[in-house]
């Protein structure tokens, strides 16, 4: 590691992004700006105009068409790479299921912001959570090295034959698009080799073999096969993310898998979190275990597609697990994150119990003693016979303004 | 006393109402953005209700929390959807028989980019609201980028000069112009250098908005998006007005006029010199925005002496 030292660079998340996208140089990038996203179109702006890359560069009137041009770029067989945020991915969203119907390998770094209203720039994991059923393999980042490896990733992985879907790779605002971490990058030559040349299939830019992207299905068509046959590649996406992390792991010593567990082994009670808030909760987790508390960690990678036999198994000897939800889906049994792994974790023998929390939305802090209260919740939950109520609860959040009013 | 009252400017005859904003608000120092708000406001009256965006507005406008900074009804649009909101409202304050102006205020950003569909549709519906942009010519509120008002030449965060860029490389879109063609009832130019002129239409889109569309462009620097010093804006308003870079004209029920007519246009060096987004510019490329700005005004006069 002391040898690593050196080249550890102190960079924002979107820095690191912008990094990475320099090394991938890809044909083509379009976007439009949005906090806190902006800077990464900045930086990359600047790029351009100093000759630093050979990318065709798209500033778009919106984010609907800065997605359209990525896909038609795509279509005619550019690599193609945008980002954006909260209301920007929103205004994406019929984009995004026509981008992963038509296979295009088309690369979005999503830098997490809440969702209006109230308008809220800070981070919460709404904007991406909400791109869940579109196609897209969905790959969140903790920190800023993971940003830049996800990034440069992401362009494998979506380009793989047995794939060919387009990829999302999520960090959240502020906490990390906009502070400062450190970064180990690959040198360029390093990232153009494991990135390789890019073949499209079917480009529309072949004029000699003429083909229509997107045809009418007509009555009797095969919209629903095409469908099943998306739903089998994300399926081969497992083997080739995990392909991609190992071969990324004999480049750098950094190795990912579809979850990142930590001391889960002899776990008796575990959470789930997204994002940066792992790196609180592992220090939580530390804290517990010097006091003698079993507690356990996963952080989720990979959300798209949901690597649910691997939680199954990663958690099959834990006996109570808290979700921490940084979005909610209002009037469903807890969070997007928690309904998966309850679904994951049904078949598993004994089944655990599975708790929902809800936290950090638009930006609100989470603390070390959050989570300790959550981990709290858990303990208690492990002692009793009797399974514990599986209302959501909520942590950190303000008492007083409004709220007794709606439970009334 | 006698004293006083003779040097009030005339502009203050337009005043309905004290000023319905907060004396101090969240914007920067020599924002024109911020005189425009305070005008607009207190030539209309109380009984208009704004819409805006995120923006440079959205601070002051939407409010911080649970406090606002001004008296007026808001609502507090996303940028996709302001003109068919505004529908939305006005529609049914017709219906309910509410008297009362929606203002749609939104930046050039939203109007000549991402909405200026729900802009150009409600214009060909002919709603019954007023249409104001302030014109920054970018995207300031999110760091200075390129929008579709920025100007040929500009240096902006996403047109920004380098070893293989001289800043944006297209010109802006002349949108007081495409609104005009939407044929609503008035369409105007202002900017805040010229405040009774500016008074004036604002008072005819009122008028105007009794029976359908209006539409107000306003130019309106920022302070550190063209880099200019924070006691230039009024000045670059006005060298605008004076090199034909931003005439002031209105189309009122299918007439055009030019209603401040600059017997001798300075050259545009005039503006290029004063503002630092555009100081970079050779010869050549002050030629060329010159030969836009020209063009465009003699399709201006020609619009004005054939339908005057």
């Amino acid at each position: 590691m002391a040898k690593a030292t050196p080249n550890v660079l102190a960079v924002t998340g979107n820095e690191a992004v912008a990094e990475a996208m320099r090394q991938i140089d890809p044909d083509v990038v379009c976007a439009y700006p949005i906090t806190p996203q902006t800077e990464i179109v900045q930086l990359y702006a600047q790029l351009v105009a100093d000759g630093k890359v050979s990318t065709e560069f798209v500033t778009a009137e919106s984010e609907h068409s800065a997605m359209s041009a990525a896909i038609g770029a795509a279509a005619a067989g550019a690599r193609t790479m945008t980002a954006t945020s909260s209301q920007g991915f929103a205004l994406m969203w019929e984009l995004l299921y026509i981008a992963s119907s038509y296979r295009l390998p088309i690369v979005m770094t999503v830098v997490n912001r809440a969702l209006s209203g109230p308008i809220n720039i800070h981070c919460d994991h709404s904007d991406s959570i909400g791109g869940r059923d579109s196609g897209w393999i969905q790959i969140y980042g903790e920190n800023h090295q993971q940003a830049y490896d996800n990034c440069l990733q992401a362009v494998r992985i979506a380009e793989h034959p047995d794939v060919r879907l387009p990829v999302m790779h999520m960090y959240d605002g502020y906490v990390i698009s906009g502070a400062i971490g450190p970064l180990t990058p690959l040198e360029d030559s390093r990232v153009r080799e494991f990135i390789g040349p890019y073949q499209p299939v079917n480009p529309l830019l072949d004029v000699q073999h003429p083909v229509t992207v997107g045809p009418f299905d007509g009555l009797h068509g095969w919209y629903f096969e095409h469908k099943v046959a998306q739903n089998l590649a994300m399926e081969r996406a497992y083997q080739v993310l995990q392909d991609v992390a190992d071969e990324f792991a004999r480049l750098t010593g950094r190795q990912y898998g579809l979850i990142d567990p930590y001391r889960l082994e002899d776990a008796e009670i575990a959470i789930v979190v997204v994002g940066s808030t792992a790196g609180t909760t592992r220090l939580v987790v530390d804290q517990l275990r010097a006091k003698g508390v079993k507690a356990g960690m996963v952080r989720v990678r990979v959300f798209r597609p949901f690597p649910y036999h691997t939680f199954a198994q990663a958690l099959q000897h834990v006996k109570v697990v808290g979700v921490l939800d940084r979005a909610d889906s209002f009037g469903a049994q807890g969070g997007p994150v928690f309904l998966e792994i309850r679904a994951a974790l049904y078949d598993n023998d004994p089944r655990p119990q599975v708790l929902p929390f809800i936290y950090g939305l638009g930006g609100r802090d989470i603390f070390p003693h959050d989570i300790e209260q959550a981990f709290g919740v858990l303990d208690e939950a492990a002692k009793r016979v009797r399974r514990v109520s599986t209302q959501r609860r909520y942590l950190n959040l303000r008492q007083g303004r409004g709220l007794e009013h709606e439970r009334k | 006393m006698a004293e006083a009252r003779k040097r009030r400017p005339r502009v203050c005859d337009y005043y309905q109402n004290e000023d319905q904003f907060a004396r101090g608000v969240a914007l920067c120092a020599g924002c024109a953005l911020e005189l425009n708000l305070r005008f607009v406001s207190r030539v209309l009256g109380k009984d208009v209700i704004l819409v805006g965006t995120p923006s440079c507005s959205a601070p002051v406008l939407h409010g911080q929390n649970t406090k606002a900074w001004h008296r007026h009804p808001y609502y507090a649009c996303v940028m996709t959807g302001v003109a068919s909101s505004a529908t939305g409202l006005t529609r049914y304050y017709e219906k309910a028989g509410i008297e009362a102006t929606v203002v749609c205020h939104t930046g050039d950003g939203c109007a000549m980019d991402v909405g200026f569909q729900t802009l150009s549709g409600a214009a060909e519906r002919n709603e019954k609201m007023i249409y104001i942009t302030y014109d920054n010519e970018g995207y300031m509120n999110t760091g200075i980028q390129q929008s579709s008002g920025t100007p040929y030449g500009a240096a902006t965060t996403t047109t920004p000069l380098g070893q293989a860029s001289r800043g944006k490389s297209t010109a802006a879109k002349n949108m007081p112009m495409i609104v005009a063609m939407h044929d609503v009832p008035y369409v105007a130019t202002a900017t805040l250098s010229h405040l009774e002129d500016y008074a004036k239409k604002l008072v005819k889109a009122k008028a105007a908005a009794k029976e359908g569309f209006a539409y107000i462009h306003v130019f309106c620097p920022c302070v550190p998006g063209w880099r200019i010093p924070s006691d230039a804006s009024i000045q670059v308003c006005r060298v605008a007005v004076r090199t034909n870079y931003f005439p002031l004209w209105e189309k009122e029920q299918g007439v055009w006029r030019i209603t401040y007519k600059v017997r001798d246009p300075q050259p545009l060096s005039e503006l290029t010199r004063l503002v630092g987004k555009l100081r970079h510019l050779d010869e050549d490329e002050v030629a060329r925005l010159q030969a836009q700005v020209d063009y465009r005004y003699r399709v201006l006069e020609a619009l004005c002496a054939a339908f005057g």
